[in-house]
C-alpha cells in the first residue's frame, strides 16, 4: 500500500491517494473514521435555571452539537474508565459551565464562547467561539452545568469526528488525439471542469476532479474519450469538525481496526484455532 | 425555536458561527454567493442551510423586549 497526500487545507481538511487498496478495506477505514473514532461532546446537561424561550431539551441538544477540542491522550471512554461512576471522573469527563443573563434593553446572543470550561479541564472548549446557542431578552437567564465525554459516532452523530468523509476511484481520463477534432462538446457536458480545448484539441486539465459519470464518453461524436479508473487506487477526502486534526482521525481509524483484529485473533486463540 | 442550526443537517459541518457574518454582509448588499465562498462554505448542503434560514427567535423575543419596556414605563 502506498499513500500520497494530495491536499492539506489547514488542520481540518485532508485528501490523499491510496494505491494498492481494495474498496472493501477502504470502506472499513471510512466507517471507522465516521463511527468509531472517539471525540468529546456534551452528553449530560444539568439545567439549574432556564427562563429563555428555548426548551431545556432543545438547549441541551444544541450544546451537544457544538464540537469540542478533543485530547485523546488524556481522556478515556467512560465505559473503559476504571472509575465506573455515573457522573465520571477527571479521566473520563469534563465540565463546562454556562451562566448568562440578558442585559440592557435589547436581545443578548449567547455564544459557544460563553460556555466556560471548568478550571480542572481548561482545554476542553468549543472549536469555535461564535456559534449562537440561544438569544435572551432582558432579564432572561440560563445557568447550567454540562458534562462532556468521549463517545463514538455509532451512538450519536455529535460524537463523529468527521463531516465529509468519502473516497472515490482514482480517475484516468484520456483523449485520443488522432480522433479528437476539438469540437468542445466534452468541455460543455463535463460538470467537473475536467477538459479544456487548446489549439483545436481537447486536453485533460483536472483529471482528479473527474467523478467518472461517463457523460463525456457517451456524448463525444468522435469516440475519442476514455474515462476509467485505476484498479485498487482510491482518493480519500476527510474533513473534520475541528475536534481533532484530520490526520489524527485517519491514524485513530487504523488503530481502531488494528485493535479489532487483535481481539478477533485472541478469540481465535482461545478457541484453539491459531 | 427558529434559531440558526449549529450544524449542517446533511454533512454535520458547523455553520452556526457563520450565520451572523453572512446575514450582515448580505443585508449590506453583497452577493450571497460571494459571501458563502468567502466564508468557506463550499458544499451546497451547507450553503442551503444559510441561504434558507429565517431567524424566527428574533420575532418571538421582540414580544419579551416590548413587554419589559412596557413594564418599566
Ligand atoms: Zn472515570
Ligand atoms: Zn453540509
Amino acid at each position: 500500500m502506498k499513500i500520497e497526500i494530495l491536499e492539506k487545507e489547514g488542520e481540518d481538511k485532508l485528501s490523499f491517494v491510496v494505491r494498492g487498496i481494495s474498496p472493501q478495506f477502504a470502506n472499513s477505514i471510512r466507517r471507522a473514521m465516521i463511527a468509531e473514532v472517539p471525540v468529546m461532546a456534551i452528553d449530560d446537561v444539568y439545567i439549574i435555571e432556564n427562563t429563555s424561550v428555548m426548551y431545556d431539551e432543545v438547549l441541551a441538544h444544541r450544546l451537544g452539537l457544538i464540537p469540542l477540542k478533543t485530547d485523546l491522550d488524556s481522556y478515556v471512554l467512560p465505559e473503559e474508565c476504571e472509575c465506573k461512576s455515573e457522573t465520571g471522573c477527571s479521566r473520563c469527563s469534563a465540565i463546562l459551565v454556562l451562566d448568562v443573563e440578558g442585559t440592557g434593553e435589547g436581545v443578548t446572543t449567547v455564544y459557544s464562547g460563553d460556555l466556560k470550561p471548568h478550571e480542572s479541564n481548561p482545554d476542553v472548549k468549543p472549536v469555535s467561539d461564535k456559534i449562537p446557542i440561544v438569544k435572551l431578552a432582558p432579564g432572561q437567564r440560563i445557568r447550567l452545568e454540562a458534562y462532556a465525554r468521549l463517545g463514538t459516532g455509532k451512538k450519536h452523530a455529535k460524537w463523529s469526528p468527521v463531516t465529509r468523509c468519502v473516497y472515490k476511484y482514482y480517475p484516468v481520463v484520456e483523449v485520443d488525439e488522432s480522433r479528437c477534432d476539438g469540437c468542445g462538446i466534452c468541455v460543455d457536458v463535463c460538470h467537473r471542469d475536467v477538459f479544456e480545448v487548446r489549439d483545436g484539441k481537447a486536453y485533460v486539465k483536472n483529471q482528479l476532479r473527474c467523478d467518472l459519470c461517463g457523460e463525456c464518453v457517451s456524448r463525444c461524436p468522435h469516440d475519442a474519450l476514455k474515462a476509467e479508473w485505476e484498479k485498487n487506487s482510491l482518493i480519500f477526502f476527510v474533513e473534520t469538525t475541528g475536534a481533532l486534526p484530520a490526520w489524527r482521525v485517519v491514524v485513530e481509524a487504523f488503530r481502531v481496526l488494528a485493535k479489532k483484529c487483535e481481539i478477533f485473533l485472541s478469540q481465535l486463540g482461545e478457541l484453539g484455532v491459531v | 425555536m427558529g434559531i440558526v442550526p449549529v450544524r449542517c443537517f446533511t454533512c454535520g459541518s458547523v455553520i452556526g458561527d457563520k450565520w451572523e457574518e453572512f446575514k450582515r454582509r448580505v443585508k449590506a448588499g453583497e452577493d450571497p454567493e460571494k459571501v458563502l465562498d468567502d466564508l468557506g462554505v463550499k458544499r451546497y448542503c451547507c450553503r442551503s442551510m444559510l441561504i434558507s434560514h429565517v431567524e424566527v427567535i428574533d420575532d418571538i423575543l421582540e414580544y419579551f423586549v416590548v413587554k419589559g419596556r412596557v413594564k418599566r414605563e
